[in-house]
């Protein structure tokens, strides 16, 4: 289990001396599962680069169970930190949805049965356990980006971060996903999750972040993040709370980010 | 001495320097055409100053070697006419837009398809660049190793440029579509919004250095110029 | 008008057939709205409406596609571009690339078509204004964002002057505040009388926007009607396609045994009080 700390990040992208993040100090702990929302633009991406090696810090420290990931190559850091990119174009090379999830676990060094196990856990998580010879690009889209998901949860890392997930996903694609990061967090892994879906948000963390122009300017529950005194912040960066909440405010019910919270408001008011 | 490079020094100045200094970009030429000259520049001027045959006036002596006036008045010449092509050379370059020039170049007829080709070419390689950088991350993520031993960084050859060339062609296909759907593919000209002006003094010098050219290039042939 | 008579369409190479047997009606001044899960033909319906299959995918088309009642298939694509004009979901490789400002990104279109200079002109100032875009004019197209980018591309294809536009998934890649911008000018286009066909995940989206929606599975055409109706048929969640939000509110307060009135009456207000409902 690993315990993430972001300890004064700072990170300024050379070309246009831009500060992409600008002074973060953030604690995940093992077993979280945190959503991280916020305009393009507002750091999140460059921040969860920095948890896997692949951004180093201008100024400040990433830790890992107290050591600096400094210490180590990205490689290394893959065996716990697992990134998903957002556009699995970008990553898939294989011709065989098989050989495209081994490729993970084959470079941590897994071999034979438990190479064989990982694989076929990651595709059945998935829903593409009866694809595993099809080329990836005679799948649509959609399930591409699936794949993409299963080639990095077949690496069985403790930490897994999926960067904009149910973007450009059907119905469909959007469940299995959901059902992917709720086996996860079952399983004890760290989910950290960025999106802009904000019913996904609210429905499925227990932790969010909201981060502007490098900052983390909220830090909570959904309950917190969307209650109504927060809906100026979350303007400030471009997005609005989910209907549930606009729609528990505008009924005075409190703070109802989720469907479920909304009902039940609405059932026990009577 | 220096009577034979007036000639081309003026021609410099009036032709380069101050063409440039009219556009504005005289630093910018000084500094390019310096730079690509530099090296050429030195050697002619040290063969021609020390090994000039037929060089009588030593003005410097250095051991077996010596440098002779008429060497250093040949490098001299030599330089200035180096000068003279580089600066023109750098000062089309620096003061012409390309794409006023593409546009010029299609309202004179050239197809717009050419011309399309010239001015999208120039976005290609930082995309191409940018979708490797992003691949590489991506596949670094997932354990490849590129800061370890030479063999392992050659193995990660594959899953890199597999995907930015099957990326790009991809990309390339999306594009071809939306250009397509806008008319691109329509034949004959299109219709330009504007083209860079073409007054007549523009044309009179056009023409007028042309026939210049060709009148110094006769007269060369005929051997009135030395 | 533009009608699909029985098309079925196959993609050069493919073994599956991608759309079978469609018709549908897009009538001028109606918003068209398309949905079904990821592979449905959704793309492929909007490819084939346009002329783009199988004048330059290629592929085997069966079946008619008619403009007004006209075959168009004797038409090459830059023929079609008058009449239909399609819009993609990735902001980015939909700009020609050879435009330094946003205004010339929007006169791309008319300039290929050979019009006369000052209809260029006037078209591209229309379509600037019909999708609020004046603020960006002197822009590089290159550095907007992707919500800006997809309205500079609806704006390159308003100035076609097509009588139908085609929108496959115009938010799909975009962030919230993308979505929103795009979204609003899709319905202040549809409030001016356009003719749009729509293709979108985001059903609450089309709800605010279609006067018809057909869903596709498998290449056929599973439902139609009008929007309310088609977006509120339970049929839809075997077919992948979520329900609207007021449609999942409603189900799930039905559920629990809780009068949906109050919801109802707060969606109301939601849908008066912020633009973009």
């Amino acid at each position: 289990m690993v315990d993430l700390l972001l300890e004064s990040l700072v990170h300024v992208y050379r070309e246009g001396n831009v500060r992409a993040v600008d002074g973060v100090d953030l604690i995940i702990g093992a077993g979280e599962r945190v959503a991280i929302i916020g305009q393009n633009g507002s750091g999140k991406s460059t921040l969860v680069r920095h948890l896997n090696g692949l951004l180093r810090p201008t100024s400040g420290r990433v830790l890992h169970d107290g050591v600096d990931a400094a210490m180590s190559t990205v490689a290394q850091l893959a065996r716990s930190v697992g990134l998903v990119f957002q556009d699995p174009d970008r990553q898939i090379f294989a011709g065989s949805v098989r050989a495209e999830v081994e490729y993970g676990p084959r470079n941590l060094g897994i071999r034979g049965e438990e190479l064989r196990s990982a694989v076929d856990a990651a595709l059945e998580a998935v829903g593409l356990e009866s694809e595993a010879k099809t080329n990836p690009y005679d799948l649509g889209a959609s399930r591409r980006k699936l794949l993409a998901l299963a080639s990095v949860l077949a690496m069985r890392t403790p930490v897994l971060i999926l960067d904009e997930p149910t973007t450009g996903q059907d119905e469909r694609g959007v469940q299995r996903v959901r059902s992917v990061i709720q086996e996860a967090h079952t399983q004890g892994r760290t989910v950290i999750v960025i999106s802009h879906d904000m019913r996904f948000v609210a429905e499925g963390f227990e932790r969010v972040v909201v981060m502007r122009s490098g900052h983390i300017i909220l830090d909570g529950q959904p309950e917190m993040v969307f209650r109504q005194d927060a809906w100026d912040q979350l303007a400030s960066t471009f997005l609005e709370p989910p209907l549930s909440a606009v729609i528990g405010d505008r009924l005075g019910l409190g703070s109802t980010p989720t469907d479920g919270m909304l009902i039940r408001a609405l059932v026990s008011r009577g | 001495m220096l009577g034979g490079i007036i000639g081309p020094v003026v021609t410099v100045l009036l032709a380069v320097v101050l063409p440039a200094l009219a556009a504005g970009v005289l630093r910018a030429l000084v500094r390019t055409s310096l730079l690509l000259t530099l090296p050429i520049a030195i050697s002619a001027l040290v063969v021609n100053l020390f090994f000039f045959p037929g060089g009588h006036q030593v003005l410097l002596r250095l051991g077996p070697i010596t440098a002779t006036a008429e060497g250093l008045e040949f490098a001299l010449e030599i330089l200035v006419r180096i000068m003279a092509i580089s600066g023109a050379i750098t000062l089309f370059y620096l003061a012409t837009r390309p794409q006023d020039l593409v546009v010029d170049l299609e309202r004179r007829g050239v197809s717009a398809r050419v011309a399309f080709v010239a001015n999208a070419s120039v976005q290609t390689v930082p995309a191409m660049v940018e979708r490797a950088q992003q691949i590489a991350a991506a596949q670094r993520a997932r354990g490849l190793d590129t800061e370890g031993s030479l063999g392992r960084r050659v193995r990660g050859v594959v899953p890199i440029v597999g995907p930015v060339i099957l990326g790009s062609i991809a990309e390339v296909e999306e594009r071809a579509l939306a250009l397509e759907a806008r008319g691109f593919t329509r034949p004959g000209r299109r219709t330009l919004l504007w083209w860079p002006p073409d007054s007549t003094w523009e044309r009179v010098a056009r023409w007028g250095l042309l026939l210049a050219l060709l009148g110094l290039v006769g007269a060369r042939i005929a051997g009135q110029l030395g | 008008m533009l009608t699909l008579d029985e098309v079925s369409y196959r993609y050069a190479g493919a073994t599956r057939t991608s759309l079978r047997g469609v018709s549908l009606t897009l009538r001028d001044g109606e918003v068209l709205g398309v949905v079904g899960r990821s592979e449905a033909g959704k793309s492929t319906l909007c490819l084939v409406a346009s002329g783009l299959a199988p004048r330059t995918l290629g592929g085997t088309l069966s079946g008619r596609v008619l403009i007004d009642g006209a075959d168009v298939v004797a038409r090459a694509m830059h023929e079609m571009a008058s009449d239909v004009a399609i819009g993609f979901q990735n902001p980015g490789t939909q700009l020609s690339g050879v435009a330094t400002t946003v205004y010339e990104e929007v006169a791309f279109g008319p300039m290929n078509l050979g019009i006369a200079r000052g209809e260029v002109l006037r078209r591209t100032e229309s379509s600037i204004d019909a999708l609020a875009i004046r603020a960006l004019v002197d822009r590089d197209p290159d550095r907007l964002s992707g919500g800006q980018q997809q309205l500079v591309a609806i704006a390159g294809l308003l100035a076609l002057a097509p009588r139908h536009l085609i929108l496959d998934e115009p938010t799909a890649q975009l962030d919230p505040a993308g979505t929103r911008l795009v979204s609003d000018a899709i319905r202040r286009l549809a409030a001016r009388g356009a003719s749009i066909l729509i293709v979108e995940q985001k059903v609450d989206l089309l709800a605010g926007v279609c006067d018809r929606v057909l869903a596709l599975d498998e290449g056929r055409l599973t439902l139609e009607g009008p929007s309310e109706t088609v977006l509120a048929d339970p049929a839809l969640h075997a077919l992948g396609v979520a329900e609207p939000s007021p449609v999942r509110l409603r189900r799930l307060a039905s559920e629990a045994g809780v009068s949906a009135r109050a919801i109802e009456l707060a969606l109301g207000r939601v849908a008066t009080e912020a633009p973009g409902g």
